[in-house]
Order: C-alpha cells, then structure tokens, then sequence
C-alpha cells in the first residue's frame, strides 16, 4: 500500500519483477507531510496496482511475492536497555530517522510522525502525551506491547522529548490495565532519562483514546475544533508510534511490522500477532485460527471505528491495529424508527454536539443546516448510534454529510 | 471462506435497546401508581384506565390506517399516552367523556404533527385539556377514593349522594380559601395540613393517579435508576415549585399552604415525573431541560398561587411544550472545541 498515512501518496521506486530486500525503500515520499514505505520481506515484486484498502476503497499498491526462506523478524524490545541517554542525538538526527523509517501515528490516525516531531520555534511543543488508550472493545495490541516493549517504548518517549525538547511528558493508560500502568512505573524508575515522566490512569470509557478526549482528561484543555493539538502546545503519539520511534532510531529499522490484535466471536484462537504490514487479512485469520461458522462481520480496526470489508485480500497498514470478527450473536438487525427526542445522542456525544439535528438535517439534505450545528467538528466515534434507542444511523448520516459538503466545495470553489 | 460477510460504515455494535424498551420502563414505572388506584377507587379506575388505554390504540391505529402508514402500536407510546390520560382525570368522568379526550390526545394531540416524535405537545395533556374545555364541571368532581376513612378530617363539603361521597381536593379547597380569605376556614387549612400524611399515601379525592406520593415517588424512582428520563427535569419542576410555594408561604403562612403540600398535590409529581419528561415535547440540550423544568414548576405554582384554577400542572406543561422549539434554539449547544473559525 503506498498510501498508509495522511497526505500525498508515495511514488513506487521498484519495478515489476524487481527483486528486493526485507527493509528496502519500496515507496518514496515525496512531499513533506507523506512517509515513505518499505518492504518487509525478501521478496519479487509481482505487481504494482490497485488493490482494496480498508479506508479508500482502492488505492495503488506494490504487490510482492515473499521468498520461500524468509527469515522472520523478531520483535526486538531486549535491544533497549534503561541506562539509554536520549542526547546522545540531535533534534534533527531523530527527525531524519524517523520520517526515513516511514514512521506515522499507528493508533489509527496515520498522520506522518515526522511532521508532529519536528520542532517548531514559533509555537513548541510544551506537553507531551503518550496515548496508552486502545479504549475499543476487542483491541488489546497497545496493551500487550505496554507491557513487553515497555522500555522500548520509554526509549521512543524519551526522543519524541528530545526532538522537540520537551521534558512534560504523560502516559497515559486507562485505569483497568493497573499491571501495564505497575509496568511503566517500574521501568521509569530503573531509567534516569524517564524520570520526568508522569503516568497517568484515565477512566476507561470510549473513546478516551481520542487525542481530544485524551488532551482533556490529562490537562483539561479543548483542542480548538477544526484544529490540531500543536495548536495549543500539546503532541499526543499512540505507544506503538514510539516503540517504532526507538527500532528507528536506534536500530535504523523501517516501520515494516506491528502489532495487530485478531479477536471477536468469529475467531477461533484470538490473539495478537506481530505481523509484517502488507499482510492480506485472510492470512492474518488463518493464524488466529481461522473463522468460526457463525462469522458475519470482519472489521479492521475496532467495532465502534473500524471499517467493515469484503475483500479478504485487503492488507494490514500501518494503521491497523486490529482485525475484529462479530457474529450473527454482535449484530443487530436494525430497523429506524422516528427520533423520540430523548437526548441519549446527545448526552452521549464526547465534543458536544446535537447528533439527531445534524442527521436529520442531512436526511433532507440540507447541509447548511447541518453545518449550523457543527457538522465538521464530529470526530465519527459512533456514541451517537450506538445509544440510540430509535436505531438511527446518526454517525452514518453524519458521515455522508461530511462527505457531500466536502464534494460540494470542491465542486465550486471560493 | 464461504461465509456471507456483512458490510456496513461503522459503529459495528449497538446498545440492545429500543424505543419500545424505553417506553416500557415508563409502563413498568406507572405500575405503582396503577396499584394505588385501584386500591383507593376500585373497579372505576381499572375500568377507565383500559378505556383510556384502548381508545388511545385504536385510535393510532385507525390514524395510521387513514394515512396509508405502517401501525406503529409497537412504540408502546399510545399505551402511555392512554395511561398518563387516563391518572390526570378524575374517577367520576364518564367513560363516553374519558374516549373522547383520548381520541383528541391521539388524533389531534400526535397523529397530525405526523405521530410519534412530531408532536408539540403532549398528547395526554392536550386531550386532558381538551376535556376541560368541553366539560369543565365532570373535570372538576371528584370522589372521596373507596379507603375513606371515617377518621379523617372532613373537609368542605362534604355531600353524601346515593351513589358516591364527592369531596374537593386539598388544592381546590386551598383555592377556595384564597379566594374568599375568610378566616372562618381557618380550621379548614389546618385539616389540610393535617392530611399530608394521607396525601402521601394517596387516599385523598383527586385525579385517578395523581393522588398517592408513594406511588409516584416509586415509579419516578425507577425511572431515573433506569436513567430512562434525566433527573433534571424532575428537579427542575420540583425545585421551582418549592421555591415559589416556600416564597408565598414565608410571605403569608397564614394565607397560603405550606410548600410540601403542593409537592405533594395536583398532579405535580406524576407531572414532574412522567408528563414534563416526555422526551419528544421537552428539549434536548441540559440548558433547555433546566430552562423547561423551572418554567413548568414556576407556570404550576403562578397558577394555584395567583390564577384561577386549583392545580395548573397541565396548563405549565402545554404553555412549556409551546416554547421547546425555542428553548432548543437558545441553548443551541457549541462544539467542545468552541466553534470553528468558519
């Protein structure tokens, strides 16, 4: 997959029947706000061509057979110590390292960590937010790396604080994973580079691991809407992104493999796999043990985010953390029935909007409306639908109406 | 993988709830206070409640027939109307009086804002206030409940007729005083008084089930474990309520009646619990829930307090109804963000 992060699409920089190395440049980035891709096998390159994605529906692709001896690759975590010192590298060093790796945010969001790294003398970083938050059902990947790459990450934390010279730093972990959070204090004290280090058990709720959310629980501030987090001084990175911040710093290793958790009642042997980004989904169930006959639903991501797929051949990204499988027994049938007004939306909504209004709005297409109550400032969590006790489809509609107001602009511009 | 797979934007789970589950919980929670009234007026209540409650259905269902929609019985919404229609009249109304305001509840209150979730007022309250209008004085005769105590304080007239004993409530009894301010009912304000503690069981003259506290108290009690309604409705109404019942009876203790009683009488409870949380007719936003309770509560109390009618819930109620559009307009909410920079 060449487009794996927000912003402009890697060019392919092999071609077919190229043969090519585990870690060798595949994809190159070309714009600032991009990250390059790299192969994680030894491999042939079969092809280059659209292939499904779990976001865009299809997007371009470098298809490689993998050699019959490959050798796998090992998560690494005993190659960081706690005596590690971040100043044995530059800001700058850090920065080169990572964009090269092709590191992006791996909680979901995919945006180039180079970009949130890179140090800003005008507006600098103040805070630094480490989301240990998985906060959707199912997904456990950032929990079991929390606790067996927790120096790993520690390292990764403590040059995302050297890059931007940062030395505020939370962890944030939700309150019902006390051992990860035991885990992390433990490791902080062995490590004298840690020791400003503050972790930080938040509530477990959904979907406290929302960076806005998440920047509310710890300081209790508001990332302003239709803005980002560096707007008011803050970087919030997924454990993930740092543990692969310390691989590419350290060991100078492509972002080539992660975590992702196979789970959900349709699995027959749940569980997480560290597993080579590329990976078509169907591989990755037939590890878990493949599907159970009452499977109906197969995710990547989370129930509450993920996005549900037919094509088995869609690859893991960097992004994904997880493939859910619901049965017949998780899915609702649901049929609309007219809004009662009871508010649930509303009160369940995390950025305080009027859900059943926004929808409605979009139902009889008027967007302007929509947009009145604040239509862009949705974060797309899915309280909304879910609470709903009349099955509307708020976050559906919601969705779409995003959609057709972007198109819209695009079709007459200011 | 032979499997059929199933597709869709997400979230992929849902709460298992529904709009009929919702308003079961407010059946299951109107319960006790069906129970008290049938022990305290008997066969009459059980017999009106079932005419109120089938007249309400049927009535949906021809509506619905009419305007080639699917029945829509299912929502459970015309069975609360029927009941909550059914606990705000009073025992004596005739059964041929009790179909007709439930067919205006219905017909006129919901079904041609286009049924449920598009009505601007309550519908019970609408057919309540209907059967005012047309028979004013079958609304306002009331029964001593079937408990009578023979014990107890006999207030006002007391007219024993072959077929029942009919007894003015506490609060029209209170009205009377006002109205007149003779000091000859003094004594009549201290058996009111006295009463309180049969207002909270319910035993005294009154709408079919409005009159016992307890019940009340136990099905809104239910209702917010449940987090069915949201608690700031009913304290809001409440609040209000006492606060301007405490105001004029710190002002005038001799004139007006202490502040639990009004609590306690008229309808203000089955008003704050079940009728002013009627979701579709109360805003959505907490601002406009408090902003719509304290208005029903003060509306309530500026009523029995100043104006000319005894109990006023059902008057507070529409009047507030009328304004939620314009509630929900003001507390407009803004993004946790604050609002964006167009």
């Amino acid at each position: 997959m060449l487009s794996q992060h927000i912003g402009a699409i890697c060019k392919p920089v092999v071609n077919k029947r190229d043969h090519i190395a585990a870690g060798q440049l595949i994809g190159n980035a070309e714009a600032f706000v991009s990250a390059p891709v790299h192969s994680p096998v030894n491999g042939t390159v079969k092809d280059i061509a659209l292939q499904s994605h779990p976001v865009l529906g299809r997007a371009e692709a470098i298809i490689i057979e993998s050699d019959e001896d490959n050798p796998p690759k090992q998560p690494c975590p005993d190659k960081f110590s706690t005596d590690f010192d971040p100043s044995r590298f530059l800001p700058e060093q850090i920065f080169d390292a990572v964009r090269k790796a092709g590191i992006v945010g791996m909680g979901g969001a995919g945006f180039p960590t180079s970009v949130k790294i890179k140090l800003n003398p005008e507006s600098p970083i103040n805070t630094i937010i480490i989301n240990g938050c998985e906060c959707e059902p199912f997904i456990t990947c950032d929990y079991r790396i929390m606790l067996e790459w927790t120096v790993q990450i520690l390292t990764g934390v403590s040059l995302i604080g050297r890059a931007l010279n940062c030395g505020n730093i939370y962890i944030a972990v939700e309150d019902n994973k006390p051992d990860a959070v035991a885990a992390f204090e433990q490791a902080i004290r062995k490590m004298p580079s840690a020791s400003s280090m503050k972790v930080v058990a938040v509530k477990t709720k959904y979907p406290q691991g929302g960076e806005r959310q998440l920047i509310k629980s710890i300081i209790n501030k508001d990332v302003p809407t239709g803005g980002i987090p560096p707007m008011i001084n803050v970087l919030v990175a997924n454990v993930a992104t740092a543990a692969a911040i310390a691989e590419a710093v350290l060991l100078d290793n492509p972002l080539t493999h992660r975590v992702v958790t196979v789970s959900g009642g349709g699995i027959k042997n749940p569980g997480n796999f560290y597993a080579p980004i590329g990976t078509s989904a169907s591989h990755l169930i037939e590890l878990a043990g493949g599907l159970n006959d009452n499977a109906v639903k197969i995710i990547l991501g989370g129930p509450m985010m993920g996005f549900s797929i037919a094509d088995l051949s869609t690859p893991l990204t960097k992004t994904g953390g997880a493939i859910t499988v619901l049965t017949d027994k998780d899915i609702v049938k649901r049929k609309e029935t007219p809004c009662i007004r009871c508010g649930r939306c509303v009160e369940a909504c995390p950025v305080n909007l009027n859900p059943t209004r926004i929808a409605h709005a979009v139902k009889h297409n008027l967007l302007d409306a929509a947009q009145e109550y604040y239509m862009s400032a949705c974060i797309e969590c899915g309280c909304c639908s879910y609470i709903c006790p009349a099955d509307i489809e708020l976050s559906g509609f919601i969705k779409t109406g995003k959609i057709l107001v972007a198109r819209q602009k695009k079709l007459m511009p200011k | 993988m032979a499997q059929n797979i199933t597709v869709s934007h997400s979230p992929h789970i849902y709460k298992r709830h529904s709009t009929q589950s919702v308003m079961l919980d407010v059946i299951i929670a109107l319960v006790p206070a069906m129970v008290a009234a049938v022990i305290f007026f008997r066969t009459k209540a059980i017999i009106l409640t079932l005419v109120c409650v089938a007249s309400c259905c049927l009535t949906e269902w021809l509506c619905n027939l009419a305007r080639k929609k699917p029945n829509s019985l299912g929502d459970l919404s015309a069975v609360i109307t029927g009941l909550i229609l059914a606990f705000s009249i009073p025992p004596t109304l005739p059964y041929w009086a009790a179909i007709i305001g439930s067919v205006f509840a219905i017909a006129i209150g919901k079904m041609v804002f286009g049924g449920l979730g598009a009505n601007i007022f309550n519908p019970a309250m609408a057919g309540r206030c209907f059967l005012t209008a047309c028979f004013g004085t079958m609304m306002t005769t009331w029964t001593v409940p079937a408990t009578f105590d023979a014990n107890m304080p006999l207030i006002g007239t007391v007219s024993e007729v072959p077929a029942a004993i009919t007894q003015a409530t506490p609060l029209a009894l209170i009205k009377e005083v006002i109205k007149n301010k003779s000091t000859e009912q003094d004594e009549n304000i201290a058996a009111i008084k006295g009463i309180l503690k049969n207002m909270f069981i319910g035993s005294t003259g009154g709408c079919l089930g409005e009159t016992s506290t307890l019940a009340l108290l136990l099905g809104g009690g239910y209702l917010l474990i449940r987090k069915t309604i949201s608690w700031i409705i009913p304290v809001a109404v409440l609040g209000s309520a006492f606060i301007c019942a405490f105001i004029a009876f710190e002002l005038d203790p001799h004139h007006y009646v202490a502040p639990w009683i009004h609590l306690a009488g008229g309808g203000l409870l089955i008003c704050a619990f079940f009728i002013a949380t009627d979701p579709v007719t109360a805003p959505l936003t907490k601002k406009g829930m408090w902003i719509f309770g304290a208005g029903v509560g003060a509306l309530t109390m500026l009523i029995r307090l100043v104006g000319e009618y005894p109990e006023g819930v059902m008057f507070a109620v529409l009047l507030m109804n009328s304004v939620t559009p314009l509630i929900d307009r003001f507390t407009k909410l803004t993004p946790a963000g604050g609002k964006p920079n167009a």
